[in-house]
């Protein structure tokens, strides 16, 4: 039998049959070609990577029995990595291959390491982190020297990250050290695609080819609309209220997933279920990123033998594993974007002649209008993109140190090497000599200190300096940043998770919290541990986790503001909207319905100051930026100080003094002239980029998390990043990586193009300002916001007298 | 710079983050945590220099507003033993060696036991707490002293100011409860922590260089 009529007996075995897109892909990489293939999760992309190499051994006169390493599996996310290896294997055991298929992660055991030491496996499935450390050592090369095909796994999930841009780094060290390695990466379907391939690609010269995989089938979007109708919606007030009709679409359906966007909601909306139904104990669980890995096996595990009712979930099972009992999905609160909305409706539908359906649950009224929009822009065929991290410096840093470890670099050739990705095609020599500056003697401003080096230069090559850089270094590899973790424990041992040091912190013993669904007692805080036991209480704190908060995406954004023109003008079509009527009439009561030509401002004082709603409707991570920028430009025409709220549909300045708005409109605060000099200066105003180095200081090795289970030895090293932030800006300002800070919150914060934009739009607008005599439903949700960013041109010392002459 | 009496004492406070006992010509600090950012590059941080430096001359400048003739310093001198760089060491040498009139007094905190005393060249008193000195008494850690009204670092004291409209501040303060004054971290490279003054405490924040009664 040939290979390929081996694989077809073996399909037919298991009563499948090849995709077309299969067998295109499995041609393709016999033909020494590389690519894409994008479809929608669960459609059959692994095997169509997967089965080429195998093809390949089949084909060899003998095949050998555990050949050294030739194929490498990259996934973005541990939790995928079992279930992986299932199905690799399982190819593998059904066609007769004697390879050995090992996975390497953070967790994997120490026994397992040893022999990777010696030897790595035929194929190997990993993260980009782990990845990176075996490239940080010195036999690297000889270990990497028979690998035939690189396999990313959800590429357009790391793209858009630095961790994206790590395996485009690591990528252009395997393909320097074998130009024929395949490259093929697996992908939903996204609006930049051409963009994906040249990321995952670099300069390599294979041939690359775009593989559509199988057309995904018609995807239902629909809501639970609330009966009655608040006029003055919440933001964050979580919409638990909907219960009772959620409630029923999970009994509803046999397994049920609930997406929310944050782990705190995720902890809430479990809770609630579990008042309501008591019953249900057992038969519902919850899984997000904080808890415990054994506690998120087990309920995927529940999930994929459908025991389970229903599971409370973040975007924690966005990814990978396919649940196939799966046949309802439901959204807490708003969708954020499209192409993440389609994603968690392709959770459910598995099953033969079943849709692929979502259904939203408002948190607020007007997230009913997303849905609506949501469903506009799927028909449209509107998709985000992901957008590629440009040429970061702290993760070169971090990478050239790792590379100097492993074997050493000689600068030309690997600036070179470094440049053959697409994040740092446009690399400068001057940045590349100022990265090199910063590994081996910490940059310009520590020339004066010789014993300052992680890196150092012997005969041509740039080498680690010592081994306790070189074991500190391995620790802090990566660019997963989070606050300070502690980790969550059972008096009597067992391990729950993680939490946040700042919420534990606001804890007195004996307070109560939720968490991983259950009712904690807090107990006390001891070497980076927060110990608990069980509470009969019936409720809890509910902790909260920093994340970046979603932006609605561009094409949702242009979606809502074409479904409120339309209400404007008195059409409100569908369940959604014939809900939000009232809501509406209501806007534009007390102020209006902005058309989509117009930009509308509401001016109101009340007691807690001088108010100023902006509605431009494009997001939360412009309107950040508008805010600042604007807020930045009425405080030059004046002293002033404001605090701002920022949400996806606008923004408000509020200011104990009234500013003058028809003064500062007249003096073009909304121009869209100068802004290369406003931003920066803006940004640093607000604090932005002093937050965003924090990052950035974590990844080019400025802070040090410390050694497991050593906490007090580093403690003297702690520094906040804000504090060094300062620093840097006093004493060492040319630092790039002060450059980056700002670049960074400029072009990914503020997606900077995006902003630009906007003011474009709003410039060409037509400018509303309505005085108002209450707060508008838009403007409520503003209100109650308690996280605001302020910006003055006060001098401190005066503000703080007319603080406390109140 | 404000004056302000405690125990019936005047003592001047310096937004440079220091007191001024004018009766006893003496100027105390706390927490100068020399060498932090030295500490930081020997395990491998690349932190500029220059803040021990920038701290010295800020020293520097309040002996010449006050004309004092000792410091006390209430703890936390040098960082961490690995703080103990040649040039950092350098730089408060030469900084002595310019003020050798100067009495020099360290009342001893948990960082110099680690990091152990500064070096004896410099000629500075190392004592260990409680120092008494009527009506008051110094020692590093802020806790009601039975010898008297004690005046410690040690904890970096911050306070949050609160106006209309959700607006905020974090200002470093000297913070005085009944029984205890606790002063702002001297060292420019440390962190702060809030504190929440109680009735009866008098607090008073450091903003644009200006000393702030906060109520």
């Amino acid at each position: 039998m040939t290979p390929r009529q081996r694989l077809h007996a073996w399909f037919a075995s298991r009563g499948w049959k090849p995709f077309a897109f299969q067998e295109e892909v499995w041609r393709a990489y016999l033909n020494g070609e590389s690519g894409l293939i994008h479809a929608a999760t669960g459609t059959g992309k692994t095997y169509a990577a997967w089965l080429g190499p195998l093809m390949e051994a089949m084909a060899e006169r003998k095949i050998e029995r555990n050949p050294p390493l030739r194929v490498l599996w990259i996934t973005p996310l541990r939790a995928l990595v079992a279930d992986t290896e299932n199905a690799l294997k399982a190819a593998l055991d059904g066609l007769d291959i004697p390879w050995r298929l090992e996975s390497r992660t953070g967790d994997t055991k120490a026994s397992v390491r040893e022999r990777q030491k010696k030897r790595l496996p035929t194929a190997l499935v990993t993260t980009p982190e782990s990845l990176s450390i075996f490239l940080s050592r010195t036999d690297a090369r000889t270990m990497f020297s028979d690998l035939r095909l690189v396999i990313v796994d959800e590429w357009h999930e790391l793209q858009g990250t630095k961790r994206g841009v790590l395996t485009e780094l690591a990528l252009a060290r395997l393909r320097h050290w074998q130009p024929n390695v395949r490259t093929w990466g697996l992908s939903a379907t996204i609006g930049n695609l051409d963009t994906a391939m040249a990321t995952l690609m670099g300069n390599s010269p294979s041939h690359r080819r775009l593989v559509r995989g199988l057309v995904p089938k018609s995807i239902v979007i629909d809501s639970l609309v609330p009966e009655e109708m608040e006029l003055f919606p919440w933001a964050g007030h979580l919409g638990v209220n909907m219960l009772p009709q959620v409630l029923s679409a999970i009994e509803e359906g046999a397994t049920s997933l609930v997406f929310t966007n944050t782990r705190s909601q995720a902890e809430i909306w479990y809770q609630a279920i579990l008042d309501v139904r008591p019953d249900w104990a057992g038969e519902i669980a919850i899984h997000h990123g904080s808890l415990a890995r054994k506690t998120r096996d087990f309920v995927e595990d529940a999930l994929r033998k459908g025991t389970v009712r229903c599971v409370v979930c973040t975007s924690s099972l966005d990814l990978g594993v396919d649940f196939t009992p799966v046949d309802r999905v439901l959204q807490i609160g708003s969708p954020k974007g499209v192409a993440r909305l389609l994603q968690r409706a392709g959770r459910s539908g598995h099953r033969p002649g079943v849709l692929s359906r979502v259904t939203c649950v408002p948190t607020h009224a007007f997230e009913l209008v997303e849905a609506a929009a949501a469903r506009d822009a799927v028909q449209a065929g509107l998709v985000e993109g992901r957008f590629p991290v440009e040429r970061p410096l702290d993760l070169l840093s971090q990478w050239s140190i790792t590379i100097a470890m492993g074997g050493g670099f000689e600068a030309d050739a690997f600036f070179e090497e470094v440049r053959s990705t697409n994040a740092y095609a446009n690399l400068t020599r001057a940045e590349w000599q100022w990265v090199i500056e910063f590994i081996t003697h910490g940059g310009e401003a520590l020339r004066a200190y010789p014993e300052f080096a992680r890196v150092k230069l012997q005969d041509g090559r740039y080498i680690i300096s010592n081994g306790q850089i070189a074991r500190r270094h391995l620790l802090s590899t990566g660019t997963i940043v989070s606050d300070s973790a502690l980790d969550v424990r059972y008096l009597t041992g067992g391990r729950l998770g993680t939490i946040e040091e700042g919420f534990i912190a606001r804890l007195r013993p004996g307070d109560r919290f939720a968490f991983s669904g259950k009712i904690l007692e807090f107990v006390r805080v001891r070497e980076m541990t927060a110990w608990v036991r069980k509470s009969k209480a019936a409720n809890g704190a509910i902790p909260s986790w920093q994340g970046s908060r979603m932006p609605l995406s561009s094409e949702l954004s242009e979606a809502v503001r074409a479904r409120l023109d339309q209400a404007l003008r008195g059409i409100y079509e569908g369940p959604e909207m014939e809900a939000i009527r009232p809501v509406l009439e209501t806007q534009a009561n007390i102020s209006m319905i902005p058309a989509r030509n117009e930009f509308l401002i509401e001016r109101i004082e009340t007691r807690d100051g001088h108010h100023l709603f902006f509605y431009p409707f494009d997001g939360r991570l412009v309107h950040e930026g508008l805010a600042a920028l604007l807020a930045y430009r009425i405080a030059e025409l004046e002293p002033i100080t404001f605090s701002m709220a920022i949400n996806d549909y606008g923004f408000e300045l509020l200011a104990p003094t009234a500013a003058d708005l028809e003064g500062a409109l007249a003096a073009h605060i909304l121009s869209p002239e100068n802004l290369a000099e406003d931003i920066p200066a803006s940004l640093n105003a607000v604090e932005l980029a002093r937050r965003q180095f924090r990052e950035i200081a974590r990844v080019a090795g400025l802070t040090f998390t410390g050694f497991p289970g050593q906490n007090k030895t580093t403690r003297q090293l702690q520094a906040s990043s804000g504090l060094l932030f300062d620093v840097f800006m006093r004493y060492d300002s040319t630092n790039l990586l002060i450059d980056q800070a700002h670049r960074e919150v400029l072009e990914q914060q503020l997606e900077g193009s995006r902003l630009g934009r906007t003011l474009e739009r709003l410039s060409r607008s037509r400018l509303v300002i309505r005085d108002v005599s209450r707060f508008s439903p838009l403007s409520f949700p503003l209100v109650i916001d308690r996280s605001r960013n302020r910006l003055s041109s006060e001098k401190l010392s005066d503000r703080i007298k007319r603080m406390s002459a109140r | 710079m404000i004056e302000i009496s405690l125990q019936d004492e005047a003592l001047q406070l310096y937004p440079e983050r220091a007191i001024y006992w004018k009766r006893k010509s003496t100027l105390l600090i706390a927490d100068t945590h020399w060498g932090k950012a030295a500490t930081m590059r020997s395990a491998g941080l690349p932190i500029p220099g220059g803040t021990t430096t920038a701290d010295l001359n800020r020293l520097t400048g309040l002996v010449h507003q006050t004309e004092a003739h000792r410091i006390v310093l209430l703890g936390d001198a040098i960082h961490a033993r690995a703080g103990r760089a040649p040039k950092t060491l350098a730089a408060v040498a030469e900084w002595r060696a310019s003020h050798r009139e100067l009495e020099l007094v360290l009342v001893r905190g948990n960082h110099d036991a680690f990091a152990g005393d500064p070096p004896t060249e410099l000629n500075i008193h190392c004592w260990n707490a409680p120092v008494i000195e009527a009506p008051f008494v110094f020692q590093h850690f802020p806790a009601p002293s039975e010898f008297g009204y004690a005046l410690a670092g040690h904890t970096h004291p911050a306070v949050k100011v609160r106006g209309r409209a959700g607006e905020a501040a974090r200002l470093p303060c000297f913070l005085f409860t009944p029984t205890c004054g606790t002063l702002p971290a001297f060292g420019s490279l440390t962190g702060c922590a809030i504190v929440k003054p109680e009735r009866g405490d008098r607090v008073y924040g450091i903003a644009d260089g200006e000393v702030l009664p906060i109520d």
